[in-house]
């Protein structure tokens, strides 16, 4: 390709690019209790909202219209309309509202109440609650994608709990390893995996068989996991790493260096790209999901925990 | 400062509590503390990156532990004057960056009142040949939900670890540069 050619093509795709506008990371600050929206494509902050409570736990529907955020010290879950930078409204949430999960369909969100025993469901419209036992310190939560399944995780007992999502009732309970915290479901909702803060490896469940399928080893103090091009990648707390193995073999394929204690990580919707808040050095990281090389790093307020998926799809 | 003035500095709680079997509060907090020392790096990591002798921490009189610098196996028990124990767990250690993470796997509230604490110490050249030492730490208030008693705040867990972190950096920076 000439030069003139290579600078016209490289014009295009500016001009498309200006057009396009990319999808955003939404990550609650829980020291600064507030929420930095990230513009996924430049890997800047565009704006900041104020959230109060001490906000952690996130959601993001489908469409990417609206955003829930829990407020643990707060007691109440924000809804935000996406587009708009506007909390909407605030459903009061008895106790300590942390992970948070969406259904499919947009119409109820799902809000674990870690110091008590419960899993919520919340009608968004009409607010109607529903509870369930998850057990003890229930952590974190994800629907599976054709709605029919919810999976929390009961931290304090070890265990991922299966739910119907029709009745939600418990329909399994499964052990795995040490303090399951983060809980992510693959595309397909056939796999949970859930990232064992105390004994540092992922729980890799079969929601179809309701059993273990594997325990892999990974870093010090994993709180969360993420899937990309049939890929796995825990953020690590304590190693300040994420951890990259294979989602077939679960062959280990890469130690990533990232910032200060690494909490949540999520993958862009085409699984191209790895994004990592880091809580202490306060910073949203974006890496190469197939070279593993660190791509850019944006601002993010005091203390970010986006605990939770992170990701709105903007089209 | 003496050892049994910078005890009672720490000591926020009068008595110990059932709740110490329950595990951190919602927020986790940052404390970041540094000083400057004038000596050369090498010399301050020669005293910090020793696990097994936090002897430089006022207030701790024996360290007893097993491990050396080996992470997930190093463990050290500080004895403190008065009797009480810190038990702590080295989790990361880096010779080549003279840094070192290390766990609280358990401490009396009437010592220090948080939860689950992680702390790295960490000595960087600083000009004209000096070192600065940083000590950063990520914890949790000693009482889990909501509404804590106040001697359980987030506020009392910061002052206590600040003011720990303080006093240990002063009296490192005393013996380092006496040394």
């Amino acid at each position: 390709m000439s030069f003139r050619a290579g600078a016209g093509a490289l014009l295009l795709m500016l001009l498309a690019g200006a057009g396009a506008r990319a999808d955003e990371a939404f990550v609650p600050n829980q020291s600064s209790d507030d929420l930095t929206i990230v513009d996924l494509g430049a890997m800047t902050p565009s704006a900041t909202m104020p959230i109060g409570g001490k906000p952690a736990g996130i959601a993001v529907s489908r469409d990417g219209a609206t955003v829930y955020v829990t407020s643990p010290e707060g007691h109440f879950v924000s809804a935000i309309d996406a587009k708009a930078r506007r909390v909407v409204k605030r459903i009061g949430v008895p106790g300590t509202p942390m992970g948070v999960a969406v259904s499919p369909d947009g119409r109820r969100v799902y809000v674990a109440d870690m110091y008590g025993r419960d899993l919520l469901e919340i009608d968004v419209d009409s607010e109607a609650t529903r509870r369930v036992e998850i057990g003890a310190m229930p952590s974190g939560v994800a629907a599976t994608p054709d709605g029919r399944l919810v999976i929390a995780a009961a931290r304090d007992d070890n265990a991922l709990v299966i739910l119907d999502a029709a009745s939600f009732a418990r329909v399994a309970t499964l052990d795995v390893g040490k303090h399951p915290y983060g809980v992510t479901i693959d595309a397909q909702g056939g796999r949970a995996y859930t990232a064992n803060v105390e004994s540092d490896d992922v729980s890799i469940v079969d929601l179809a068989e309701r059993k273990l399928v594997a325990t892999v080893r990974v870093g010090s103090h994993p709180y969360g996991v993420a899937l990309a091009r049939g890929r796995a990648f825990v953020a690590n707390q304590y190693a300040e790493t994420v951890s990259v193995f294979d989602a077939a073999t679960f062959a280990p394929l890469a130690t990533i260096k990232v910032g200060e204690y690494p909490e949540s990580v999520a993958a862009s919707r085409d699984g191209e790209t790895i994004y990592v808040t880091n809580w202490f050095s306060n910073e949203l990281w974006s890496i190469d999901a197939e070279t593993f090389k660190i791509l850019g790093k944006a601002a993010t307020g005091d203390g970010p925990r986006a605990f939770g998926a992170f990701i709105r799809v903007v089209d | 400062m003496s050892p049994l003035a910078l005890l009672r500095a720490i000591v926020i709680a009068a008595v110990l509590t059932p709740l110490a079997a329950l595990a951190h509060g919602a927020t986790p907090q940052k404390v970041v503390e540094t000083i400057e020392i004038a000596a050369p790096p090498a010399k301050v990591w020669a005293v910090v990156g020793n696990f097994q002798d936090m002897g430089w921490l006022p207030g701790v009189v024996k360290t007893e532990g097993e491990g050396d610098v080996t992470p997930e196996l190093a463990r050290r028990k500080l004895i403190l004057a008065g009797g009480a124990v810190i038990d702590e767990r080295l989790v990361q250690y880096d010779d080549a960056a003279m840094s070192l993470r290390y766990i609280i796997e358990h401490v009396d509230f009437s010592v220090l009142p948080v939860g689950n604490l992680s702390a790295t110490l960490k000595v960087l050249p600083a000009a004209s040949g000096g070192s600065t030492v940083e000590w950063k730490s990520r914890f949790y208030r000693a009482f889990p939900g909501g509404n804590p008693p106040e001697q359980y705040t987030d506020e009392v867990a910061v002052a206590a670890v600040s003011n720990l972190f303080k006093c240990g950096l002063a009296a490192l920076k005393a013996r380092v540069e006496r040394e």
